[in-house]
């Protein structure tokens, strides 16, 4: 993925011999570990040997698997200070290597294998280690699952649970205060609030699911354009507790959304917001929007297929059904 | 409702399939020697291509096969090249070119099916495992279903189990992500969603929510993303085409914009890369293909969404009954 295309000029004499060697090299090395695979070779040698092999294809993942099997086949496995000393030094080992490829299935998978075998893992350390990664790039996903590894463990070995979750929500909310367009804390997020909120007593839902509310509208407020955070509310309606309290929501949604559109009237996503509101609050409450709202959805879809040609498709058939379930002409 | 193109180039078919031809030419090049552990996955990826593009026989499928069988192991598993340890991906990459090439009978389906079987775990919650490693994905719930399908084996597995490890992957956005608590991704909405069909539990998904996601990531300049906030790229034709395929929602994004980028990333050498000016890939060239197939672009082969084959094979080996798992409200 994303390497540019490079003017082709023929390579010289000296370029296709050390193409030539570098090639030799890897399939010299890659053959010697994949004989001693072979022959079950399990010694400090095979693992030296893989270790300069992954070093320059971090992508073989029969390697890895190799590499783990010498290990827990060495005498020193059986100690748990020497088995200690030799995962603290993979885990180093991985730490150097994974920059040069941070979306490494296998390598976030070997560093997991790790962790699990260490007789003291340091699980606070490997949080903070997690944290450093997201801060250089905050949506990567294997960052973010390796980070709710972390955390399922820790909860494994905690006494209070829900502080472990207070925790992790609290570092969502440090990741959303320093960027509201950071979706993948955001999503973390609606993994932990219901989990939060099973901990709380009423008063305490409802002042949690309040200041989720003020947090997610700043986030629009900030860019409403960010499909994202429309999303997210969607979602605060879905585990409301009452449908009282989602047409509550949904006429704030609306009135926002009006708000919005006052400062720009052909906003796509407000707009598309503002049909799926309606929508939403008449299947709740069949009968509580008026037919001139009504008409105003119809007439904002078809605006839409004007402002956002490439859903057209998608504007059309929410026109068809609207107008069938309000009988309306289309 | 077909679709006239106006696209402003046209597919190079005749480029690509010599690109194909020439992938196991280039042992020159240390990129050859890199990319062997995927081998049997570069082969799949050709000739989904080629046979999408009306050109079947351009490799030599009796080498193929006896290739790929070499790359079975004893526990039943393929691996990506020969004498690497099997894993799913690569069985699953297996297991489609031999149905492709009309050569299933030459493989154990039972054997095949019991490494499948060996790599579900039952608790805590069913998940099915890449490998005996123990690493698990949405994706690899899907490959399961799929490759048992061939096999007429899939009810030694435990659907339902599974289904509930792909129900608890979903998210408020109405996405699948790689396992429970994973961030929507349009490659991970593809396997979750061809395994519900596999399964007929289609009916779990919020497809107005996950429509309107997809729809989302087609980008002004015609490409689609995979997530929110990231660049457009040519596979994405694919991984997303596919799922709104499913969902009865092709009309969702514009056919013609999507054809339009597809073309731009083509190298008038050969191949098709992730976008316009990158190097071009074997990958890149099948999920551009396959995604201009899906909306029906000219000269192309009809390609089956769950299973990424030509339907032609599909149909032949009696798999498309995926079909009647569509809930009928749907094609309404």
């Amino acid at each position: 993925h994303g390497r540019r295309r490079q003017q082709e000029r023929k390579p010289t004499q000296d370029e296709l011999q050390q193409a030539k060697q570098r090639v030799d090299r890897f399939r010299a090395l890659n053959s010697h570990v994949m004989d001693l695979k072979a022959k079950s070779v399990f010694t400090k040698d095979s693992l030296d040997a893989t270790k300069r092999l992954l070093e320059q294809n971090t992508e073989l993942h029969t390697v890895w698997n190799y590499r783990r099997t010498i290990f827990t086949s060495l005498d020193e496995w059986q100690s748990q200070d020497a088995r200690q000393q030799m995962l603290d030094g993979e885990l180093k080992f991985l730490l150097d290597i994974i920059t040069k490829n941070i979306k490494s299935y296998w390598m976030w998978n070997h560093r997991m294998w790790a962790l699990s075998s260490l007789p003291r893992p340091e699980w606070q350390r490997e949080l903070a280690l997690v944290a450093k990664l997201l801060a250089l790039d905050a949506r990567n996903y294997h960052g973010w699952d390796y980070r709710r590894f972390v955390v399922a463990q820790l909860k494994d070995a905690a006494t209070d649970k829900y502080a472990v979750d207070i925790q992790e929500f609290a570092f969502t909310t440090e990741q959303i205060n320093h960027d509201c367009a950071n979706h993948s804390a955001w999503h973390n997020r609606s993994k932990l609030l219901p989990e939060i909120l099973t901990q709380r007593d009423e008063d305490g839902q409802l002042q949690a699911l309040q200041t989720e509310n003020d947090l997610i509208l700043n986030a629009i407020y900030t860019d409403p354009d960010d499909q994202n955070a429309w999303l997210y509310y969607d979602w605060l309606l879905d585990i409301q507790k009452s449908d009282a309290d989602r047409c509550r929501l949904l006429r704030n949604k609306i009135a926002m959304i009006r708000e919005l559109l006052e400062l720009e009237e052909d906003s796509k996503r407000p707009l598309i917001e503002l049909v799926s509101a309606y929508a939403e609050l008449e299947r709740l409450q069949s009968g509580s929007v008026l037919e001139t709202e009504k008409k105003e959805c119809l007439e904002t879809l078809r605006r839409l297929e004007g402002i956002d040609p490439y859903r057209v498709g998608r504007y059309t058939d929410m026109s068809r059904t609207l107008s069938k379930q309000w009988a309306l002409a289309a | 409702m077909t679709e006239t193109f106006a696209t402003d180039a046209k597919l190079l078919a005749d480029k690509h399939v010599e690109f194909i031809q020439n992938l196991d030419k280039k042992q020159d090049g240390l990129e050859y020697w890199m990319t062997e552990h995927l081998r049997v996955s570069g082969i799949y990826w050709g000739l989904v291509a080629l046979f999408l593009l009306r050109r079947p026989h351009a490799l030599d499928h009796e080498q193929i096969i006896s290739y790929v069988l070499s790359c079975q192991n004893a526990d039943g598993g393929f691996g990506g090249h020969t004498n690497h340890d099997s894993h799913l991906l690569y069985t699953m990459s297996s297991v489609q070119i031999l149905a492709m090439l009309n050569a299933l009978d030459q493989v154990d389906g039972l054997r095949v099916t019991k490494y499948v079987l060996s790599l579900q775990t039952k608790s805590p919650m069913t998940t099915v495992c890449g490998d005996k490693w123990g690493e698990h994905d949405t994706r690899f719930a899907f490959i399961a279903l799929a490759i048992l399908s061939f096999f007429n084996t899939q009810d030694q597995l435990d659907v339902n189990g599974v289904v509930e490890y792909v129900r608890g992957a979903m998210n408020y956005d109405g996405g699948f992500g790689s396992k429970p608590g994973g961030e929507s991704h349009a490659a991970q909405v593809y396997t979750s969603v061809a395994a519900l069909a596999l399964a007929g539990r289609l009916d779990i998904i919020d497809r107005d929510r996950l429509s309107s996601w997809l729809a989302e990531r087609q980008l002004p300049c015609g490409g689609l993303n995979g997530r929110p906030q990231k660049l457009e790229d040519v596979c994405y034709a694919w991984w997303v085409g596919s799922a709104l395929d499913i969902l009865q929602r092709r009309h969702w994004i514009q056919a013609s914009k999507l054809a339009n980028f597809v073309l731009s990333a083509q190298d008038e050498k050969g191949g098709i890369a992730d976008r316009p000016g990158d190097v071009a890939d074997v990958y890149h060239t099948c999920f551009g293909i396959a995604g201009l197939a899906l909306v029906r672009y000219p000269g192309l082969e009809e390609v089956d969404p769950v299973y990424c084959m030509p339907r032609s094979v599909v149909e032949r080996l009696g798999l498309d009954k995926w079909q009647s798992n569509v809930p009928e409200s749907w094609s309404q």
